[in-house]
């Protein structure tokens, strides 16, 4: 397969083929129907639906997930503390020896203001200078714990500090504070697995800070944090779409709140009708053009860091739920009623039976069809020539916020 | 040859230099000489200097422009003149200039005779070796481009007589820092002579034992000044002095300070015990040691001075004893790791030097300085006073000013590192708890000592071990060993080829970009010349376009995609063979005909005034059987009770699948078709087909369905319908119902037939305009009309709708749809739930009224619909589209490669059949097996 020529197109001249491998071929993403765009040609041929019980049974479960101001407060005030102290480190190099901080920077839901009620986390992205060594983590842990104590030696409150993979997480009674550990770029290269924290790690906590710059610039509208927190609860809920990451469901939700010919931001009920059409139309499938990483160089497709059977999982849930939405069973999905067997259960709704959607992945069984399938350009035979260990690699890059927001589900 | 090279940057050349060129021609033979027969410059001697200098010249020049010419070597007497020697040498600078720059070329026509002066003084020396060397670093010298500027300087020295300064004095030419260092050494021997500051140097240990050596020696000790012991008796000392120890150590303090050094560097030495340590923290340990105190006892009692005893002496030992490179040799690689590229050509000069001078001190200084440069300055240590002072434009001098303060303190680098690290240092402990030994966790070693942990903490081991791991900014002072050295210069090696590299690249990029410029300025004044005078520009004749393509070229053709291939294959299955569309054209055509003599027919036997009637004009595109016939009426035709027919359906918009034997035709009549009218074509109509035709047809009336149905008895039996309508029907509906029922005759055809065959025409005429055109479209159109007919659920969703919503998505999808691109973003549509009760529904374009063209289906077969297109559309992402369509998996196209999996294919199109129409039928519900059959077996 390799070393032969490719396509009768001048590829050479355009991009020099790196990789030796099947024949180059350009990869043209299909651009899935999205109905919002193409209103003009799908005019309405009947009255619009009543859609003012749904609108009111969105915003109240959004009042429900959103947490209490008492729990904002007692997160509040442990990250502002946790900052200062590190700040204070970073401002004074020589008073703690074992790490050097560049810079502390809050990531993750709270500073996104997308946090739920009942996961009181938030995330603080500390970069090192130095190379983050699990002595240097911990060490750092125990500097801010103590630090911590002597800020408030009164409350007297319990405070513990456990290291893990990605750092080390101070929790209090009512909150606690993941501090992702990363270090330099420069640094990455240097990392060595039996001393250091893992390099993909540390990866997904620098994309976690680009994430949060981008969100901060581009995703303030109301609508889009609301639709983050619907379409959170909507994925904790639903196992079927446990695949999305919140950084896709960030995405996901902004693209369909503002990606709009009229660049108006869309109402809630719309937007949220849209992120299940889309899902439906395959915006995550493979082949599709999804939505671009804006945070990642040249165009990685957000949804690759699914497995295709992920892909396929998504899909399938949120065209069953489309239709029962459409049947009139929006409480149920957004979790006021019933539960969560909808997606996987056959249900009648006024009478129409909802039969939901079964897979259609199907793993390629023989090396011949691989073979076959190797032809295509398309990224789904790409991944699957791929080796596993490549492709978790992707994936771990790709999922930054596994570790930011992992315990969300 | 030389003529061949050489005219060429000659041309480059101003007038001058050219004029020149024969002298050069005339110096050739000089070098030619002089490369090939050393001993030469031996006889050339004679008629030094300026004869010489050319030669030594010309070669240089030879070596750069590689060109020896033999031929011109029969003229001698060019190489004896003096003068000519001189132009030639002008001439072959400039030449040479041509590769480096202009504005030296005066500078080195004075450098030639500087050089001429100097020449000899080095050369008679040794000169089997010395002229080679010093060749060599000429031709370095004539390449390397900031050598001209010192150069004057340097040559134009006239004190420089003496070679040994001379050749210092070659130095700086090739690099400040040799130079500096040379030439320090040189100024602070003339200090050193004068003052006497040798302490700070290795032999200066010499002077300074040379001291302690002027008392008389105390008889009662036996203390033996060489080895620094002292002996219990006379006896023991003789045997001592005898002995081999004593006398190794005496010849090496009597031999050159070559024996001192050790293999390494940065050492420290305690000079009472003759100890050197390795770094500050060994000697420290020394110093500590008992059998330092030992020593240092002794020598109290001799009343000896003892340098460790005094913190200030301490100091004092440690600087004197520090010994950087290894003689001779590693001048050079010190030279080197200043920079690489002088090193050849210092290499002579600095050997001249000491031989000259005979001292390592030399090697010492220069040494020390051009590791400072080549390393980081932060390592510099006991680089004498004198040498800073005389070089104020050295690199190194900041430095040397930070050891003045610090000299007493910090010896070596080493002394200033601060331990880092500790955290990584694990104590082991004993049962009892008590700490037992250290183990580092960066450096994975173990000790037992706290002082050893203090040391290894700050040893530089443990730092590179703490850079790589923890901290990459940490400073460790770079091991200045002669691979570490190879190693940087071939790191700058391949930076200043990588930095070559790119700057050569942005070059050519930036002559592309201007070439891009030029040639799209060219290819616009052909355009337009093409257009004023040849009106079409034959730009294929004109070659391609060249590399560059300006512009944005050809457009990339989307490359066909699986997708593409499965859906243009099942097209070709489901397309209808030759023979069907043979028929299906014969049947409509008879029809058409036998319509038209009948409507003749009828008008003649209603109209009362035949000559008034007529004409149906049908304009029938003959080239195109499926072409809707146009009908024009006349106003005086009104009437004719049957004003033209009409092909409808699959037949006008050309959806006919293999297999559709059924069309539809479409009679216009003037009055509301009654059953009469019906009955009388249909008694009519088989006459008319005989007239027309020689095939048989069977005519049968279908008055519920308001048509007449046409079979062909001939083999494909292709049917045709023909359903009368009348444009009075719809009017009646939209206009007041009342009046028009009032004229309506009983025997009025069925209603909604005869609005649904108006619809048809519409539909038709509709179809022609927006979809025909529209890349793909028919395509898919096809492919799901036989999903349709296929797989039950489908079937509810109409013909109509279903070209509906193919034309909505092909048309908004953007230009040039491919057809799999096409198919997938209908289940996409569908998927996203354009049909489910909340969607917006069809919009019909061609009703008056708002209306939804999917208002037939139920709830739940919209559900049904959508689940089912759903799923099709994550087959066809998951490259499974030959279930959707009910075929094989095709192979890939294109490439040929082996097949080792031919049995496989043969047993899919065979026997596989079975099985994979089976997993297909549980995918879409049991599709049609006929048609499933049909479509494997064309296939």
């Amino acid at each position: 397969m390799r070393g032969r020529g490719g396509p009768p197109m001048g590829r050479g001249m355009m991009r020099p083929n790196f990789r030796p491998g099947p024949p180059f071929r350009a990869f043209i993403p299909h651009i899935p129907f999205d109905l919002v765009q193409c209103e003009s040609t799908f005019p309405r041929a009947k009255s619009a639906p009543e859609e003012k019980p749904f609108t009111e049974a969105l915003l109240k479960r959004n009042v429900d997930l959103t947490p209490s101001a008492p729990e904002q407060a007692s997160v509040l005030a442990l990250v502002s503390k946790i900052q200062t102290i590190l700040d204070n480190l970073v401002v004074t190099p020589g008073a703690f020896e074992a790490a050097q901080i560049e810079e502390v920077r809050q990531v993750g839901s709270f500073k996104k203001g997308t946090m739920m009620t009942g996961h009181n986390v938030a995330d603080i992205v500390v970069l090192l200078k130095t190379l983050p060594t699990k002595e240097a983590v911990a060490a750092l842990g125990s500097k801010v714990q103590e630090e911590l104590k002597l800020l408030e030696p009164i409350e007297g409150k319990v405070l513990t500090m456990l290291t893990n993979d990605s750092g080390f997480e101070m929790s209090s009674a009512e909150a606690s504070v993941k501090c992702l550990i990363t270090t330099i770029p420069p640094n990455l290269k240097k990392l060595d697995p039996e001393l250091h924290l893992d390099g993909k790690i540390m990866q997904s906590h620098l994309a976690a800070i680009r994430h949060s710059r981008w969100f901060e610039e581009n995703a303030q509208h109301s609508s889009i944090k609301v639709l983050i927190r619907l379409l959170k609860d909507l994925r904790n809920r639903f196992e079927g779409l446990q695949p999305l990451t919140p950084w896709i469901i960030e995405l996901l939700s902004h693209f369909a709140v503002v990606n709009h010919p009229s660049r108006q931001p869309l109402a809630i009920n719309g937007a949220f009708r849209r992120s299940l059409q889309l899902l439906s139309a395959g915006l995550f499938l493979p082949g599709s053009v999804g939505i671009a990483d804006p945070c990642e160089q040249g165009t990685v497709r957000v949804h690759v860091v699914m497995t295709l059977e992920q892909q396929d999982q998504v899909c399938f849930t949120a065209q069953t739920l489309l239709r029962v939405l459409s049947h009139g069973g929006f409480k149920q999905i957004l979790g006021l009623e019933g539960n969560a067997s909808i997606a996987t259960e056959m249900s009648v709704w006024e009478g129409v039976v909802v039969t939901p959607s079964d897979k259609a992945y199907e793993k390629i069984e023989k090396k011949e069809d691989e073979e076959e399938m190797e032809e295509d350009a398309d990224e789904s035979v790409r991944r699957k020539t791929c080796s596993v260990k490549q492709y978790q690699n992707i994936q771990s890059i790709c999922h930054p916020e596994t570790q930011e927001d992992a315990d969300e589900s | 040859m030389a003529h061949f090279v050489y005219p060429v940057p000659a041309n480059a050349q101003p007038g001058t230099a050219y004029s020149a060129q024969p002298a050069y021609v005339a110096a050739t033979p000089a070098q030619a000489a002089y490369g090939t027969a050393t001993p030469r410059p031996g006889q050339a001697y004679e008629s030094y200097p300026a004869a010489h200098a050319t030669t030594q010249y010309a070669y240089t020049t030879r070596t750069q422009v590689a060109v020896t010419p033999a031929v011109s070597y029969d003229q001698p007497k060019a190489y004896y003149q003096p003068a000519p020697a001189a132009t030639a040498y002008t001439a072959a600078e400039a030449h040479y200039q041509t590769v480096d720059f202009y504005t030296a070329k005066p500078v080195f026509t004075t450098g030639a005779a500087g050089f001429t002066a100097q020449r000899p003084a080095s050369q008679p020396k040794p000169p089997a070796v010395q002229v080679t060397t010093a060749s060599q670093s000429y031709a370095y010298s004539a390449a390397s481009t900031p050598a001209v500027n010192t150069y004057t300087s340097a040559y134009n020295n006239p004190t420089t007589t003496q070679s040994s300064i001379s050749g210092t004095n070659i130095v700086p030419g090739y690099d400040a820092a040799v130079y500096s260092a040379a030439s320090s050494y040189y100024q602070q021997q003339q200090a050193a002579k004068a003052i006497g500051t040798w302490a700070a140097k290795k032999p200066g240990t010499q002077p300074f034992k040379a001291k302690p050596k002027g008392p008389p020696k105390t008889p009662q000790l036996h203390y033996c000044d060489v080895c620094k012991i002292s002996c219990a008796g006379p006896q023991t000392y003789r045997e001592h002095l005898e002995g081999q120890k004593h006398k190794k150590k005496e010849a090496a303090m009597k031999g050159a300070a070559t024996p001192v050094v050790r293999g390494g560097h940065n050492q420290l030495r305690c000079e009472l015990c003759d100890v050197t340590c390795t770094g500050a923290d060994a000697y420290a340990a020394h110093i500590r040691g008992a059998k330092h105190q030992k020593v240092v006892k002794l020598h109290t009692k001799l009343g000896k001075p003892i340098p460790s005893t005094d913190p200030v002496l301490v100091t004092t030992t440690g600087n004197s004893t520090v010994s950087v490179p290894k003689a001779t040799s590693s001048t050079i690689s010190a030279v080197g790791a200043g920079n690489k590229t002088v090193a050849k050509s210092t290499t002579s000069s600095v050997n001249i030097v000491k031989k000259v001078v005979a001292t390592p001190k030399i090697t010492f200084v220069g040494g020390t300085t051009l590791r400072t440069t080549g390393a980081k300055t932060e390592e510099v240590k006991a680089a004498p006073e004198p040498a800073a002072a005389a070089k104020p434009a050295e690199p190194m001098q900041t430095s040397s000013d930070d050891l003045k303060d610090d000299e007493h303190l910090n010896i070596l680098g080493e002394k200033d590192v601060a331990p880092v690290g500790h955290e990584y240092i694990e104590e082991v402990r004993n049962e009892q708890g008590k700490t037992v030994s250290f183990n580092c966790k960066l450096c994975e070693c173990k000790f037992n000592d706290p002082n050893a942990k203090e040391m290894h903490l700050k040893g530089r081991r443990h730092r590179l071990q703490y850079k790589k791991k923890v901290d990459p900014n940490l400073q460790v002072e770079v091991k200045p060993s002669i691979r570490a050295r190879k190693v940087q210069e071939d790191k700058l090696r391949r930076q200043s080829q990588k930095e070559d590299f790119w700057r050569r690249r942005e070059q050519e990029d930036r002559w592309r970009d201007e070439m891009r410029m030029e040639e799209e300025m060219y290819w616009e004044q052909h355009r337009r010349y093409d257009m004023e005078y040849m009106h079409r520009g034959p730009m294929g004749m004109m070659g391609p376009r060249g590399p560059f393509g300006a512009g944005p070229g050809p457009m990339i053709r989307k490359p066909e995609s699986s997708d593409d291939r499965h859906v243009n294959a099942k097209h070709a299955a489901i397309y209808p063979t030759e023979v069907e569309l043979q028929a299906v054209q014969t049947i409509v055509s008879a029809c058409e005909r036998a319509l038209k003599q009948t409507s003749d027919v009828l008008a003649d036997s209603d109209g009362p005034k035949p000559e008034e009637k007529k004409e149906i004009k049908k304009e029938e595109a003959t080239t195109d059987a499926k072409q809707t016939e146009k009908v024009k009426e006349e106003p005086a035709n009104t009437n004719r009770v049957l004003k033209g027919v009409m092909r409808v359906g699959v037949l006008a918009k050309g959806l006919l699948l293999h297999g559709d034997l059924n069309v539809n035709l479409v009679v216009l009549c003037s009055e509301k078709p009654t059953r009469t009218l019906l009955e009388r074509m249909a008694d009519s109509l088989p006459k008319q087909l005989a007239t027309v035709t020689e095939d048989k047809y069977e005519v049968k009336r279908c008055v519920e369905e308001a048509a007449i149905i046409v079979t062909a008895e001939k083999e494909p039996n292709p049917s045709c319908t023909i359903t009368l309508t009348s444009p009075v029907m719809r009017e009646a509906n939209t206009t007041e119902g009342e009046t028009v029922s009032v004229k309506d005759p009983p025997d009025v055809l069925d209603r909604q037939k005869c609005l649904a065959a108006l619809a048809a025409l519409r539909h038709a005429k509709w179809f022609q305009a927006r979809a025909t055109g529209l890349p793909s479209c028919v395509i898919v159109i096809r492919i799901l009309r036989d999903l349709c007919q296929r797989v039950p659920t489908w079937s509810h969703l109409s013909q109509w709708s279903m070209e509906l919503l193919v034309e909505k998505c092909v048309s908004s999808g953007g230009p040039n749809m491919s057809p799999g691109d096409a198919l997938r973003r209908i289940f996409e549509c569908i998927s996203s739930g354009i049909i489910l009760p909340g969607g917006p529904g069809l919009y019909d374009p061609c009703e008056k009224d708002p209306t939804n063209a999917l208002a037939s289906l139920t709830n739940q077969m919209r559900e049904d619909l959508t689940a089912s297109a759903q799923h099709a559309l994550r087959l066809v992402a998951f490259r499974q589209i030959h279930k959707v369509l009910a075929m094989d998996p095709l192979p890939p196209p294109r490439f040929p490669r082996q097949r080792f999996n031919n049995p496989r294919k043969r047993r899919h199109t065979g026997s596989g059949e079975g099985t994979e129409e089976g997993a297909e039928k549980k995918e879409k519900k049991e599709g049609e097996e006929a048609t499933t059959e049909a479509a494997a077996t064309t296939k």
